[in-house]
């Protein structure tokens, strides 16, 4: 892991720039929105659209013209501007501290790009290092200004701790947070199964977009071939007799963790994104950027 | 042959100690390195399956321990050769008796003798035997030590430490109590009984030979100081052989003489050795294809020189003076008593009633000599005594009779300290005295005028005899290879070309061992010597075509080993360890390159 004060160089925040500019280029004037997306709903002022109405929905909707007209009833929906909040939330956990360079430090660095653009956009932004709960966590935050503020955070953030997302999205929304994306970013390797995870946020009715990283060293692991695999977190050790099949079955046991994660998330019509430490963070945070998600 | 070959004891050590290397090594293996990665969920999640066949996982570690014991107990138990009686052989014992005697020395068509061919036959039959059987060899010259059976490595020793002994009378040995099946290896012409329960396996194969079956160097009775070689040649071969005989001595003439002989014909020849020297005689006779080479040779000594130099000192003997005048390659030097002068150098000293005040330089024959310093005084004269006895084995009385000695008067002379042998006459009144000190000495206590010996017949062969004798002149003793024994007491014996021969020095008599034909001299401490001419020289040996068996015959009684099968499993068992050994790595090396060890 790097020291405190390097970790967001001048290097990095030219790339933040350039990705700031890249994310205008894909949506043109996203910077003149305060909003995140507009919502159709039974209040608001601009009409959007009619809906049929549904037994036990409110009836001070009801269009009473339409129904005499065509004898149904039928529901007015207008558009409703929303501010909805971008919670980021980081791993935080000992095993993110694995790698060269550390999965943790990675990170970081996307927890900190997107937060910037997010910033940037004009939107509220709460940054939240997690393991089996909440480590640290900034309180949400809007406008550029907050930039500086939010890499401070970041490099005062260690890692540590075991990974119990279930706990810490808990811990997190049970204090009446308001509805919003969420940006996990993360390695999954929670013993509990990330699933347990990912259904906390669908109980709070969070959107989710999963950045899963790992490093080279995990898909591939160059072991001996007697081993005492020793866990980063739990500080248990298994023996084991490595061969080359066994190291086969363990690539494929990974790629269906990886593809465990991003099903789970296509399923719920969520985001995900995943690279290895090896590849520019500007990558990963253009392959959030393209799936429309994050920029709107 | 036995290589690496080890007892029981041994091989229980090595094994022994192989598996503890092996299993030593097994706990030096170094424990497995520590690992740290971020998360062994997927790990457990993979090996969670693989748990179930944890006990496939502990049989493969000791099925890895079992092929490293087996590669290592494989390897050990090929060096220590093991053989097992449980691979298909009753135990049996077995007693094989191996013919060493001389003509096993033959050579056979293939370049090999038939000893070597009968050591290969009885190591053969010691391996066919089982493991846990008994196993004794005996041969034919006695050389193998006697004892009981024992085990098969023992056996092989002893025929390894066995060898063709040229002289003896070679026989077939005694063999010990006990149930044993008896294995006789022979060719069948010098042993050629064996017991009617033996099974006789033969080494025979006809072979070509021509030998000198007789030798020796010997004066003529009537002329004892001229010598002749008599050679006795033998073709015993199977077909016409032509045959050259040649004479050599030691550094003078030659002779050469070709001879045609009939298959089995034997034929001789005296030959005048006049013209040669004193000195070795050697007589060799070459043909060719000669598959038998120790009897092709054969060694004698010529004791007479080419000249001798006498002088004889007396106041005047027609006897002495017209003997020695006749006797051949002799130079005679007669002076009077007054004309000795103590310079005067000859080979020989002969006083006639005189003696020299000192002792002379070189072999002296006195006849009735005053006292003088040197010599034991006279205790007084006598008058007509009688003749009582004399020695005739002595050389000095060889061929000579004294029946008709008459002596009209004789000096009695004390008998000296030293060592002296009384040839005529007894130890009170000695006639002829003779003595070995620095120089030989002959003393005849009569003078020849005061009796009828020289008038004898003898006179003149005791004269020659005594010249001989004074001069070491004597042939060389005649002897078989083998166990020699000469009758000088501590003497040290050397070859012709000087090397010393181990002897064994008794009190009495020396011995030593001459397993090659060749002349030997034997010197003792005082100075005494004698010459042994070995030579093989017997018909008997020649005769290396005497062979009542056929070639390669084996003749069995009861047995069920027979010569030339192929060796058992036992035998080659060690080829098959290291072969196991072998694969078994190669099995291992693939299997690790292939990561198929998990």
């Amino acid at each position: 892991m790097s020291e405190k004060g390097t970790l967001f160089d001048d290097e990095f925040l030219k790339r933040l720039e350039y990705l700031n500019l890249v994310a205008n280029h894909m949506i043109p004037g996203h910077m003149h929105g305060e909003h995140r997306a507009k919502k159709t709903t039974s209040s608001g002022i601009e009409f959007a659209d009619y809906q049929q109405y549904v037994s036990g929905e409110d009836t001070k909707n009801v269009d009473w013209r339409t129904y005499l007209r065509l004898d149904k009833l039928i529901v007015r929906l207008f558009e409703e501007e929303t501010d909805l909040p971008i919670y980021i939330f980081f791993d935080a956990s000992a095993s993110m501290g694995y790698g060269v360079p550390a999965k943790f430090d990675y990170a970081r660095k996307v927890a900190a790009a997107l937060c910037y653009v997010g910033l940037l956009n004009q939107d509220r932004v709460n940054l939240v290092g997690f393991a089996d709960g909440i480590a640290q966590e900034l309180s949400a935050r809007r406008g550029k200004h907050q930039v500086w503020h939010a890499f401070r955070f970041l490099e005062s953030v260690e890692a540590g701790g075991v990974t119990a997302m279930e706990k810490a999205f808990k811990g997190f929304f049970s204090s009446r947070r308001r509805r919003g994306l969420v940006v996990v970013v993360s390695d999954f390797m929670d013993e509990a199964g990330f699933a347990k995870g990912f259904d906390m946020l669908r109980y709070f009715r969070q959107d989710l977009f999963a950045v899963h990283i790992h490093s080279p060293e995990e898909v591939r692991p160059d072991l001996p071939d007697e081993v005492l695999l020793e866990d980063a977190e739990l500080g248990t050790s298994q023996r084991v007799r490595v061969t080359p099949a066994l190291l086969d079955a363990y690539a494929e046991q990974f790629e269906e963790h990886c593809e465990e994660v991003g099903s789970y998330c296509r399923k719920n019509g969520w985001g995900y994104v995943r690279s290895t430490t090896d590849i520019p963070f500007e990558e990963l945070i253009l392959q959030v950027f393209r799936q429309g998600r994050f920029l709107r | 042959m036995i290589f690496l070959g080890m007892s029981a004891g041994m091989i229980g050590v090595l094994l022994g100690g192989t598996v503890a290397a092996v299993v030593f090594l097994y706990w030096l293996k170094p424990p497995p390195q520590r690992v740290i990665v971020p998360s062994t969920m997927l790990w457990d999640r993979l090996l969670k399956e693989k748990k179930r066949n944890t006990w496939l996982d502990r049989l493969r570690w000791w099925l890895s321990l079992m092929l490293a014991l087996t590669i290592g107990l494989s390897v050990a138990s090929g060096i220590g050769r093991p053989e097992f009686s449980s691979l298909g052989r009753d135990v049996r014992n077995i007693t094989v008796v191996i013919d060493n005697s001389a003509t096993m020395a033959t050579r056979t068509a293939d370049g090999f003798t038939r000893w070597d061919h009968a050591v290969a036959h009885a190591g053969q039959v010691l391996r066919q035997g089982s493991a846990g059987g008994r196993f004794l060899i005996l041969d034919t010259s006695g050389q193998a030590p006697p004892g009981e059976p024992g085990d098969r490595r023992s056996a092989l020793e002893v025929l390894a430490g066995l060898t063709v002994s040229l002289g003896g009378e070679p026989e077939f040995p005694d063999l010990p109590e006990g149930e044993s099946e008896i294995f006789f290896v022979s060719d069948g012409v010098m042993v050629d009984e064996a017991p009617p329960e033996a099974t006789v396996i033969s080494v025979f194969e006809p072979a070509h030979n021509v030998g000198i079956t007789a030798f020796e160097v010997q004066a003529l009775p009537s002329e004892p100081t001229r010598y002749y070689a008599f050679v006795q040649v033998k073709n015993a071969s199977y077909v016409e052989k032509q045959i050259t005989l040649r004479l050599s001595g030691g550094t003078e003439g030659g002779v050469r003489d070709t001879l045609t002989l009939q298959a089995g014909e034997t034929r001789s020849r005296s030959i005048d050795l006049s013209s040669f020297g004193r000195g070795p005689v050697r007589a060799v006779v070459t043909a060719d294809s000669d598959a038998f080479p120790a009897d092709d040779y054969a060694y004698g000594f010529l004791p007479i020189r080419a000249q001798t130099r006498v002088a004889l000192i007396t106041p005047g003997s027609v006897y002495l003076e017209n003997v020695l005048a006749d006797v051949p390659r002799l130079s005679l030097d007669v002076m009077k008593p007054a004309q000795y002068n103590p310079q005067v150098s000859a080979d020989v000293y002969i006083f006639d009633r005189f003696a020299p005040p000192a002792a002379p330089r070189g072999p002296a024959l006195l006849f009735l000599p005053p006292d003088v310093a040197w010599l034991t005084r006279t205790l007084a004269v006598v008058e007509a005594p009688e003749v009582p006895d004399w020695n005739p084995a002595h050389p000095v009385l060889r061929f000579v009779a004294l029946e008709d000695l008459r002596i009209d008067r004789a000096a009695q002379i004390a008998m000296p300290a030293e060592a002296a042998e009384v040839v005529v006459g007894n130890r009170l009144l000695p006639l002829v005295l003779v003595s070995e000190q620095s120089e030989r000495i002959v003393r005849v206590s009569f003078a020849l005028e005061d009796s009828n010996f020289a008038l004898q017949p003898g006179f003149p062969i005791f004269l020659a005899n005594t010249l001989g004798w004074l001069i070491d002149e004597q042939v060389a003793l005649a002897r078989a290879p083998g166990r020699i024994e000469v009758p000088l007491p501590a003497a040290a014996v050397t070859n012709l070309e000087g090397s010393d021969i181990v002897a064994w020095p008794l009190s009495d008599r020396t011995v030593f061992l001459a397993d090659q034909p060749g002349l030997y001299t034997v010197v003792a401490e005082d100075g005494r010597r004698l010459r042994v001419a070995v030579n093989l020289a017997s018909a008997e040996r020649t005769s290396v075509n005497d062979s009542g068996l056929a070639s390669d015959e084996i003749t069995s009684a009861t047995s069920t080993v027979m010569a030339g099968a192929e060796p058992g499993p036992s035998e080659e068992l060690w080829i098959f360890l290291l072969l196991l050994a072998l694969v078994l790595v190669v099995a291992e090396w693939v299997t690790y390159h292939r990561r198929l060890t998990v």
